[in-house]
């Protein structure tokens, strides 16, 4: 029950990281790879607030959140001032660069991480688990909801319009920047909250948790279940945790079933790109493209 | 402040460790300024030519020109695939540069992941014995793996210059480069250029882990973060422009190596990721000279200089 209960949870918090994922990458047309160290600082941020200073658990995530966009606009501000482009290279030499202070660092707890992180929950047994379920449940929903609500109004029409061409959109007088910044800077803050979520279930982290190839793991989810979906990279996260346990269940070495469930998450990526690069939930090309005035960003398969 | 052979020493360590580094910059610099595509994917190449020339070694038993070969052979083979069926796949379908961009990362994480599963996550030599003669020069240590580095970098770089200026393939490379589609008006074929720029990497590429592994250990992710000073070599170098890209690569270097003096070790990678963000906040299109004025008739305005 208990190892039900943990997967439910995993697949709730990588829910919240593949949606919002989805709608930097996705929706947004922002090229990062800088996620896993958003999930990383909200990790890492709320377990050092809560540890250090000692605030309630929940502020502590709300911190770490925090902590993750913050950075995240420190990143996206300077890089989307140039172009597009250059926020990919400034998320990789981003995430690198906090890895390497996470992992020298002595406040950090170094290689080895932090661990005794005070529990969301003060309580065990099944019931605080299920509560955990509960919890990170509604936080994913409410993820995907509020995705949702923010690709399918007058802000998604914006979003599109700003990703299919944004010379155009600048030049009917929209600041195409600092939407970009401000979706950039929600997608990350949601990670944050996943990484939050994380450590104060599990109750310890490592950086080698969060390191680069960890991309993509959140590429395959969001590819696979469907690019510019709302619930594809839910269903790609499902799709994503129940396959490592079934990894698992063959007994490997670990040394042998890290790179395995990689070589799987990375293949996956490569046969949908290129045989149904829209994803199991996104439609089919050549599919209805007449323009739904409620869900305008259905429209854009090609 | 600093004894002036320790600077000496440490200038000549850092030209030396540029070697590999010039290497790795200019092949993934003449990718992007030929096909416009930010090759993430020049890990996976990284990983495949350094595995491949440490199983030509030391478990076939090549000789090391044959290792050589064999292993340029096989990047470079990669490298035309990934052309061939990946990027102009994509490109006929029109697909957006995320999904260049997701290509080649994933692509780059798979070669990781295979190569992590044949060869583990341990630091491989190149060869068992990494030591290289040594001879004292004016109170430097130089190296026989200083000197040789040094000048495979330096007649690469020369011949890729002299390669693009004086060839009739090298020539269509830079027509490609600049305009693609006018190019292909003229009779210029852009898929063999494209090709072409994609196996001149190769050649750079495991010329540079050649010199990097008979030096340094290799593990399969290490090629990932070594990537990271090619692309802020060619932000710096100015993007499209691969032989100020190839200086700027020394330069960083030449940063990174010095910082020892003054920083721990251990922080000396941040440099690179410091350099970066400068770059990309400073210096976007790149550190650039001033233009120079043509002197001419006085119909012309002004010029510049860059050819390549």
């Amino acid at each position: 029950m208990e190892f039900l209960g943990s997967m439910l949870i995993q697949i709730g918090i990588f829910t919240i990281l593949a949606t919002s994922f989805n709608l930097i990458i996705g929706y947004g047309g922002l090229m990062s790879i800088a996620h896993p160290i958003f999930f990383a600082l909200g990790a890492y941020g709320s377990a050092l607030a809560t540890l250090t200073t000692g605030v309630p658990v929940p502020i502590g995530i709300m911190l770490g959140a925090g902590l993750a966009t913050l950075a995240s606009v420190a990143i996206s501000l300077p890089s989307l001032r140039v172009s597009g482009d250059y926020l990919v290279i400034a998320s990789v030499g981003f995430q690198l660069g906090v890895l390497q202070i996470i992992k020298n660092s002595e406040w950090t707890g170094g290689p080895g991480g932090l661990s005794n992180i005070p529990p969301l929950i003060d309580t065990t047994g099944p019931a605080a688990i299920w509560s955990y379920v509960a919890i990170v449940a509604l936080a994913a929903i409410a993820t995907i909801l509020a995705v949702r609500r923010l690709v399918g109004g007058d802000l998604g029409r914006a979003i599109t319009a700003m990703r299919d061409d944004e010379e155009a959109f600048s030049a009917l007088g929209h600041d195409a920047m600092r939407l970009k910044i401000l979706l950039f800077a929600f997608g990350s803050g949601l990670a944050g909250l996943a990484g939050g979520l994380y450590g104060h279930y599990f109750l310890f982290v490592t950086p080698e948790q969060f390191e680069v190839l960890y991309s993509a793991a959140m590429l395959t989810m969001v590819v696979v279940g469907g690019i510019r979906t709302v619930w594809g990279p839910a269903l790609g996260a499902v799709l994503l945790q129940l396959l490592p346990s079934a990894i698992n269940f063959l007994k490997l070495p670990s040394s042998v079933t890290g790179p395995l469930q990689g070589i799987i998450f990375t293949t996956l990526v490569l046969v949908f790109m290129f045989a149904r690069p829209q994803g199991l939930l996104g439609r089919a090309p050549g599919a209805q493209v007449v323009a739904e005035e409620d869900d305008p960003l259905e429209v854009r398969v090609k | 402040m600093f004894d002036r052979g320790i600077l000496l020493q440490v200038l000549w360590t850092s030209i030396a460790a540029a070697s590999f580094q010039v290497l790795l910059t200019i092949a993934f610099a003449l990718v992007l300024k030929v096909t416009k595509i930010w090759n993430f994917a020049q890990p996976a190449l990284m990983g495949v030519a350094f595995y491949t020339l440490f199983v030509a070694v030391n478990w076939v038993g090549a000789p090391i020109p044959a290792a050589i070969l064999i292993a340029f052979l096989v990047t470079a083979a990669f490298g035309f695939a990934i052309e061939r069926f990946a990027f102009q796949t994509l490109r006929e379908r029109g697909s957006e540069s995320i999904t260049f961009f997701i290509f080649t990362l994933i692509f780059a994480q798979l070669v990781i992941y295979v190569l992590t599963l044949a060869f583990t996550t341990e630091p491989v030599f190149l060869f068992a014995n990494m030591m290289s003669p040594t001879t004292l020069v004016g109170g430097v240590v130089v190296s026989a793996w200083d000197v040789s580095s040094i000048i495979v970098a330096v007649v690469l770089t020369l011949a890729l210059l002299v390669f693009l200026r004086y060839t009739r393939l090298g020539q269509y490379m830079i027509a490609v480069a600049d305009n693609a589609d006018l190019a292909e008006a003229y009779g210029i074929s852009k898929r063999q250029s494209y090709a072409a720029a994609m196996v001149i990497a190769a050649l750079f590429i495991t010329a540079a882990m050649y010199l990097f592994g008979s030096k340094l250990a290799v593990f399969p992710e290490l090629t990932l973060h070594m990537m990271i000073f090619a692309v802020v070599a060619t932000i710096l170098g100015g993007i499209d422009r691969i032989f100020p890209a190839a200086l700027a690569a020394v330069g960083i270097s030449l940063l990174q190596q010095l910082s020892v003096l003054v920083i721990d070790s251990r922080w000396q990678p941040l440099i690179v990721f410091s350099v970066l963000f400068v770059a990309i906040i400073f210096f976007p299109r790149g550190i650039r000279l001033p233009a120079r004025r043509v002197v001419g008739d006085g119909r012309t305005g002004v010029g510049t200089a860059e050819a390549t």
